[in-house]
């Protein structure tokens, strides 16, 4: 779906016949939260990735220790973009453990996903949930909801996890994480996760690009030194842009093999 | 069977192991320390079952349902908890007893259990809340598909600027209302209504606040005259459409109720902007009439009302509307009616009061219409000047008199001038000298074998370029006459200063003839003497009676015209007459 193809007043139609990224996402993960287009989609991709499960797997532990690290540094307020289905390990699961007033907006342009999250969410104090595209930051940001929610005259971490890969470049996405940075005050962060290229193989990355090609959203794979530019304005944390196994691991071994996770990911910091 | 001293640091070896065993079977949303403290809490569990008599294998399933809800959920995961059971958990705890190895095995087969029961439990829960999803999300969708065909359908039935409904809308709800009313007898009338000068609005305070007004007026049109539709057709027109009318007065009241709406004061932005408006007013049987019919009748209404100065009603009037359009019809037949030869000239001669001679003769044209047979000037001469029909027209009568008169040359020493009738914008062309110098060059008439009659109100009405035609053409030799002169100001400067060379006195002067020593008398012979003074001739037109002629002859009148003289006839009884000097 894009705003190119489909005027504005024209809303989204539900089309559960075709794989949704975010219900591949959650088999990938263990969950049922999935149809059986779903799960076709995803064992096709597993037949080209196999690591496809242990690089969604390791997505999810990233964001859960970029989460517990942003409480820790005493962050209250999440946007999540691109929350997908919400299964166990969620943000606020992980936040309010440790700031029960931590406050969570979940954007996902993926209706079902949206439905679902509301469904989930019904009654847990602090999260809201808005149906938006990163594509259009200032239309979250103006969100009613969103600003109900959040109070950007105060630190907010934006998490943009897993996301990217279905932002292509002619999308701008640059351009898209400036405006998000430009509605966030000094001590914000950003973390950024997505898939990449370095280290592939050009059959396996083909592969894989043509499995997400029949899904709603084509894969943009990025280099790095891509991801890296994506933090302009932001002072990275320790350890930088690194494969997500690698990023404040609980033990060593659990950043073994980190490459084979395929995402990259790191965690800036709003300066000021 | 006993507690075994050092248990916890065992249990404690035993839980580690177990976790690393689940590592990477499936997503554990929880840091590895979290994970090792409920296996060990589970760890606990298995053991103290192992050595409790009877064995409560109700614990085997309470330890699966742990491990899911905590989600340790993959098909991987039970195997290696198994395995790693199985294989460690009586050496790493030291447990030891007779059918130890018997309990194991059923507790293990409670545990395969219970996690298979609690992760089937677990998937239908999770098809079921995204399948419950997919139905929420495709409702919301069609509801915003609805909404939003709503809206669309709203802007492609209403104006966008004041939200009334637009012309679409209005054909609709007429054409329902017409179908709706007839059978019935019932009625039913529109107002067609247009501010007065809106543009003056636009002009004066600009489009904003042109807006802003048109806005104002939407709103009070529609307030003034509920329940009655009222559409905005686009710019400052807008039509209220009166269902059930008793009669024409239901449908004045609500056109007098819009225009006291529009008539009150409004301030916009700071400005007091006035306005006024027009209104046509139609109403009738629905039986008789269609939507097409109702819209025309009133649009035509409309402008009745703004030719009459706006700010105010008219009501419909067939006959005025037949008669009206009928003068439209003929209008425009005129041109064709000039390509197709269908018009052409008659004479009445112009004879001398002194000697009866035959001075000359004024062209009349008639135009032999297909339909309606022969029509007189006065049925489309007015026509024609109101369209500018009259330039082509005009001209031919120019050409065709100058043609026909030089026929007459040959028949006579003293061949009658022919006197031609231009009206105002035939003489406000600046190419009128040069078409009348060709036009003379062309026929070989003699210059002072035309006459050209204009009327005051030609002089009147312009400036200095009627004034200076005039004078080439005298110069031309051209003899200048004024027609039906006594009947407009009658301004005796321009007689002085210009090159007319007779006057012509109306038919009403010479009426009142009848009666002897008339008021009419003195005039006409006063009106003489003064011409005479001026060096110019005088021929009465409408002598109808020998008494007239005789009277006309006796004040000194130069010349007559009327049916008493002759009827205008033919071009070939003109010749005949000038051949054998017989009157017509």
């Amino acid at each position: 779906m894009s705003g190119l193809q489909r005027p504005d007043w024209a809303p989204e139609t539900i089309d559960v016949e075709r794989p949704s990224v975010a219900r591949m996402y959650d088999y990938y993960l263990g969950g049922s939260h999935n149809f059986a287009v779903d799960r076709a989609a995803a064992q096709t991709m597993m037949a080209a990735v196999p690591e496809a499960p242990l690089m969604a797997q390791a997505n999810r532990a990233f964001l859960r220790r970029a989460v517990q690290y942003l409480t820790d540094v005493g962050i209250r307020q999440f946007l999540d973009i691109g929350s997908g289905i919400p299964t166990v390990g969620n943000v606020h699961e992980i936040a309010q453990r440790h700031t029960p007033d931590a406050r969570v907006v979940y954007v996902d342009v993926d209706p079902v996903a949206v439905a679902h999250s509301r469904e989930i969410l019904a009654g847990t104090d602090g999260t809201t949930v808005v149906q938006e595209d990163l594509r259009h930051p200032e239309r979250i940001l103006a969100h009613p909801d969103v600003r109900a929610t959040l109070d950007f005259s105060r630190p907010v971490a934006v998490l943009v996890v897993a996301v990217l890969h279905f932002v292509p470049d002619h999308d701008r996405p640059a351009e898209l994480l400036r405006t998000l940075r430009a509605a966030l005050a000094p001590g914000s962060h950003l973390v950024l996760s997505q898939a990449s290229d370095d280290g592939r193989d050009d059959a396996e990355r083909a592969e894989a690009e043509q499995v997400y090609r029949r899904t709603d959203s084509p894969l943009s794979v990025r280099s790095r030194a891509e991801l890296t530019a994506f933090f302009d304005g932001f002072q990275l944390v320790e350890p930088g842009v690194v494969w997500v196994p690698q990023w404040r691991p609980e033990t060593p071994e659990d950043a073994e093999d980190a490459e084979r996770a395929v995402f990259l990911g790191g965690v800036g910091r709003l300066g000021g | 069977m006993g507690e075994p001293p050092d248990g916890a640091p065992r249990t404690g070896v035993f839980a580690r192991a177990w976790a690393r065993a689940l590592s990477g079977t499936s997503y554990l949303p929880m840091p590895q320390a979290q994970l090792e403290t409920l296996l060990q809490r589970l760890t606990d569990l298995l053991a103290q079952t192992l050595r409790t008599e009877p064995l409560d294998l109700r614990v085997g399933h309470r330890i699966a349902t742990e491990l899911v809800a905590a989600h340790i959920v993959s098909a991987e995961a039970l195997g290696r908890t198994l395995e790693v059971v199985q294989l460690r958990l009586l050496r790493d705890l030291d447990l030891v007893a007779d059918d130890m190895a018997d309990r194991m095995a059923r507790l293990l087969a409670a545990v395969a259990t219970g996690y298979a029961r609690a992760l089937r439990d677990r998937t239908l829960d999770e098809q079921e809340t995204i399948r419950r999803a997919a139905m929420t999300a495709q409702v919301e969708a069609e509801q915003a598909l609805r909404a939003s065909e709503a809206r669309f359908r709203h802007q492609a039935t209403h104006d966008a600027l004041t939200d009334l409904p637009n012309r679409t809308l209005f054909g609709q709800r007429l054409a329902a209302a017409v179908e709706a009313s007839a059978g019935g007898g019932r009625r039913l009338g529109l107002c067609f209504l247009d501010l007065d000068q809106f543009k003056r609005v636009n002009d004066s305070y600009g489009h904003r606040v042109g807006d802003k007004t048109l806005i104002s007026a939407a709103r009070r049109l529609s307030r003034a005259v509920e329940p009655h539709l009222v559409a905005r057709l686009g710019g400052d027109a807008f039509v209220i459409l009166v269902e059930r009318s008793t009669g024409t007065g239901d449908v004045v009241a609500v056109a007098e109720a819009a225009l006291a709406a529009l008539s009150e004061a409004d301030v916009v932005d700071g400005n007091d902007v006035a306005i006024t408006a027009s209104v046509g007013i139609v109403e009738r049987r629905a039986d008789d009439t269609s939507p097409d019919e109702l819209m025309r009748a009133a649009d035509t209404t409309l402008h009745w009302a703004k030719d009459a100065g706006g700010a105010r009603w008219e009501l419909y009037d067939a006959e005025r509307d037949t008669r009206e359009k009928a003068r439209r019809a003929l209008s425009a037949a005129i041109p064709t009616g000039l390509e197709r030869g269908e018009f052409y000239l008659d004479y009445q001669p112009l004879t001398s009061l002194q000697d009866g001679s035959l001075l000359g003769v004024e062209a009349l044209v008639r135009w032999r219409h297909p339909q309606l047979g022969v029509l007189r000037p006065d049925r489309f001469i007015g026509l024609a000047e109101e369209t500018g029909l009259i330039v082509p027209l005009g001209g031919w009568v120019l050409a065709e008199a100058c043609r026909e008169a030089v026929g007459w040359s040959a028949a006579t020493a003293q061949p009658p001038y022919v006197s031609v009738n231009l009206a105002v914008r035939q003489v406000r062309r600046p190419d009128l000298v040069q078409e009348v110098r060709a036009l003379l060059r062309r026929t070989g008439l003699p210059p002072d074998r035309l006459q050209l009659e204009i009327t005051e109100s030609t002089m009147m009405s312009g400036a200095e370029e009627p004034i200076r035609t005039l004078r080439a053409l005298a110069d031309l030799g051209v003899r200048i006459a004024i027609d039906d002169f006594g009947t407009g100001y009658s301004n005796l400067a321009y007689l002085r200063d210009l090159p007319v060379t007779e006057l012509k006195v109306a038919g009403e002067f010479v009426r009142g003839l009848r009666a002897p020593e008339a008021a009419d008398e003195r005039i006409l012979a006063s009106l003489v003497s003064l011409a005479h003074a001026l060096n110019l001739t005088v021929t009465a037109e409408g002598v109808e009676t020998g008494g007239q002629a005789e009277r006309l002859r006796a004040i000194g009148c130069d010349a007559a015209q009327g049916w008493h003289f002759g009827r205008p006839a033919p071009a070939v009884n003109i010749l005949a007459r000038v051949k054998g000097g017989a009157p017509c």
